[in-house]
């Protein structure tokens, strides 16, 4: 090799060390960036050169720039993360039926007839509350029956219950169309992911295009936009030749390389229940997780059970205490009043006419015996009546029921997911053991190219030294 | 494992998110000193603590059942206890008023047997928070109501309410009135207070034969018929004063047992709920030094790296 060969291997490893120190500046400047993956140059050493000696080395050229990642750990991520998202769904959606509720258990509240909070066993809150006070009101009444005021505080009670139903339904309701709201928002933001997705498809395509290497950063984004569409709904990938992944969804191809095939529709599939399905699909999808699954599990499923339940209690209330009443005399004699309107924890209201005049509060079981209490006396007894409706349980129990269901839902879903971050935090901290960048790697690298880069400048020095001996032997 | 720049800084924040949520969910234990409160902390405590406070607070309204009996039981007691009084005093006018009486003595008796009556009739309307209490649940209705001759003389006592006693319950169940009916002559149901055909008491209707009698100057009837029925009346009014004392017994022991229960109660619901303080505030302390340790630690080895070393 001539001293100008010699001056050109070491020109090619000036350029070799200094892609390194750029690839680790580039490792370097992402250190922070979400979704990266260390990258690194690929060294080779140059084509040999033919000698009477044998074969001489040439020196080294970077042919490449690699990025660390393991197939295996993205697509378990992006699995577990669908998991993830459905469970933080479901949770966020239960915590809203359990605000709504309003049930808790006080054991410092104390009210103005709040024997049991005196006595030292708390309150309850809620329409637990609600329910024992209206029968203690009927109990105070039967004790008293001639009492006009004992009458207004049981009208008082009967329509706090009420109310009560009415509020925690509304604000089902309202968390119903919350919910309904959220799909439609994930439904959007899965939408975008997959036109960021062909679009990526697009770019990695063009720029992987007879180059033979990788469009790593673009995959690297790629793998993003598909872990955060993951966290929506449950996709399949299917890795391509030409470096574009496909998307589908419930078996529905939604993206094919740089063609978005499909996109997503939220609609109302009857009685203001949302779901998913494609726009030229028509059918509902299986989503199967996501958070999209989450929140239409919580709505149609837990949500829905518990408005169904406080419409039973509320109903079996409305039906069962009219039924007494109805046959009850007032103090004036009057008879056959309702003491409830309505048929359940929607419409459930106290009787106005009663509300307006308590006297005319049916407790007498004889007409014309004011200071009879039979009627009154049965009404109270409801509270400790096993009722058919209610899968054999009392007004209170039933009630207590719902709530556990709810508690048992919210808590199982507070396990699932914290079970879920453990593994997912798992499967991260092993992906960026691979693919995340270590500082101190990444430095001792520069160090590393930097040597690599003075050693090839000082070849340059020493063959330009070695050119101008050459030269001055002709003086 | 190979540790990366963000793999301290992830942990980091794992760490100290687990550490938060902990430190946050025994302040609150601390501070409400409960382990349970929403239906999600356990929801099977949940339950049971829901179905024992609405048992609670059944056992407080049944005290105050208990409470109001005991009123009305008190209320009767003393207004039976003031005619037995009278049924005394009519008692000993009937004994004194044998042959040896004269007629002017004789009428002076059936003088003080008119004012008698009188007053038996008022006692025998005694009220209770505005209803009578002897006029069975025509309660809005006094119960007996006086007529009266030109001379003063009480000529008849009708009974207008009825033979029906309000009962309510002093515990899931178990009903009972404190109260007696004014007159019963039915043949069943509660006995009469004033009269009972089942056991010859018809005190006013008595006591205005006697006063016939002593009109009259009858003392041969006096002897035979008015001693004999007075004293039946005397022991109706004995029975009935007997039975209001039976009854307020078991008001008393009927709130002896509630309140036990409730007591029972609080100690059940505290085993559900309570947060035990002392433990709580131990771990409290326990995820206060780790909290600290994190950070400290962490700090120390984030503010350390090969740049450190470099120039």
């Amino acid at each position: 090799m001539s001293l100008f060969g010699t001056l050109s291997l070491a020109t090619r490893s000036l350029a070799t060390q200094r892609n390194g120190t750029e690839v680790a500046g580039h490792n370097l400047a992402n250190v922070n960036t979400k979704g990266y993956s260390r990258q690194r140059v690929a060294i080779e050493t140059s084509l040999a050169v033919a000698r009477e000696m044998g074969p001489q080395g040439t020196g080294a050229d970077a042919v490449g720039i690699y990025q660390l990642r393991d197939a295996l750990v993205d697509r378990q991520i992006v699995n577990e993360t669908g998991v993830r998202g459905a469970y933080e769904s479901r949770q966020r959606a239960l915590q809203f039926g359990q605000a709504a509720l309003g049930q808790q258990i006080d054991r410092q509240a104390s009210g103005a007839e709040g024997a049991a909070a005196a006595s030292g066993v708390g309150s309850q809150h809620g329409i637990a509350e609600d329910i024992s006070s209206l029968f203690n009101a009927m109990q105070s009444v039967s004790t008293t029956p001639t009492s006009v005021s004992e009458r207004q505080v049981l009208a008082i009670k009967a329509q706090n219950l009420a109310t009560k139903f009415n509020q925690v339904t509304e604000r089902l309701g309202n968390l119903r169309t919350a919910l309904n709201e959220s799909l439609a928002g994930d439904v959007e933001q899965a939408n975008i992911a997959l036109e960021d997705i062909a679009k990526l498809n697009a770019q990695i395509i063009e720029a992987e295009l007879g180059t033979g290497g990788k469009a790593n950063d673009l995959r690297d984004a790629r793998q993003q936009r598909i872990e955060d569409l993951a966290t929506l709904v449950r996709i399949e990938t299917t890795a391509n030749t030409n470096g574009s992944v496909g998307i589908a969804i419930d078996g529905v191809p939604m993206v094919t390389g740089p063609i978005v095939n499909d996109t997503l529709e939220a609609y109302d599939a009857g009685g203001g229940q949302f779901l998913v399905r494609t726009l030229t699909g028509g059918t509902a999808l299986n989503i199967a997780s996501g958070s999209m699954q989450g929140t239409i599990d919580a709505r149609d499923s837990d949500l829905v059970g518990l408005q169904a339940d406080l419409d039973a209690l509320a109903g079996t209330l409305i039906s069962e205490v009219n039924a007494a009443h109805a046959a009850g005399f007032g103090l004036s004699g009057t008879t056959g009043a309702n003491f409830f309107t309505g048929t359940d924890a929607s419409d459930i209201a106290m009787n106005a006419a009663l509300m307006d005049d308590p006297s005319l509060i049916q407790a007498s079981g004889v007409a014309g015996a004011v200071g009879d209490n039979s009627v009154m006396v049965q009404m109270a007894q409801l509270a400790d009546k096993k009722h058919a409706g209610l899968s054999g349980q009392t007004l209170l129990e039933s009630y207590s029921q719902t709530v556990v269901a709810l508690g048992q839902a919210l808590n199982g879903t507070n396990a699932q997911l914290a079970n879920q971050q453990i593994v997912e935090s798992m499967l991260l901290r092993q992906r960026d053991s691979v693919s995340g960048v270590s500082l101190d790697e990444e430095m001792t690298d520069l160090i590393k190219f930097q040597r690599g880069f003075e050693a090839s400048a000082k070849l340059i020095t020493t063959i330009d030294e070695m050119l101008e001996t050459v030269m001055n032997l002709k003086r | 494992m190979r540790v990366t720049a963000n793999t301290f800084p992830n942990s980091l924040v794992n760490q100290l998110n687990t550490l938060s949520q902990r430190q946050n969910k025994l302040q609150e234990q601390a501070a409400t000193g409960q382990l349970v409160k929403l239906p999600e902390d356990d929801p099977v405590a949940m339950r049971r603590v829901l179905d024992m406070q609405g048992e609670a607070k059944s056992v407080g309204q049944y005290e105050r059942n208990i409470a109001r009996h005991q009123e009305l039981a008190v209320s009767s007691f003393n207004s039976i206890k003031s005619l037995k009084t009278i049924s005394d005093k009519v008692r000993n006018v009937s004994i004194s008023a044998d042959g040896l009486k004269s007629d002017e003595e004789l009428d002076i008796y059936a003088k003080e047997v008119s004012e008698l009556i009188r007053t038996a009739v008022q006692a025998a309307n005694a009220k209770n928070r505005g209803d009578y209490i002897f006029s069975g649940t025509a309660s809005d209705q006094p119960p007996f109501v006086m007529t009266t001759d030109v001379n003063g003389n009480v000529t008849a006592v009708t009974y207008q309410g009825n033979a029906t006693l309000a009962e309510s319950e002093i515990s899931s169940g178990v009903t009972l009135s404190a109260q007696s009916v004014g007159e019963n002559t039915g043949g069943s149901g509660p006995r009469g207070l004033i009269t009972d055909s089942r056991f010859g008491a018809d005190f006013f209707n008595h006591m205005i034969a006697f006063q016939n009698n002593l009109l009259a100057h009858d003392t041969a009837a006096i002897a035979a018929t008015d001693r004999v029925n007075l004293s039946q009346d005397e022991e109706n009014f004995l029975y009935h004063l007997g039975t209001n004392s039976a009854v307020q017994s078991r008001l008393e022991a009927a709130d002896a047992i509630a309140g036990n229960r409730t007591d029972t109660l609080e100690i059940l619901v505290s085993n559900e709920v309570d947060a035990d303080l002392a433990q709580t505030l131990v771990r409290l302390n326990q995820t206060q030094t780790a909290y600290q340790a994190a950070l400290q630690s962490a700090g120390k080895i984030l503010s350390s790296s090969l740049l450190d070393y470099l120039r």
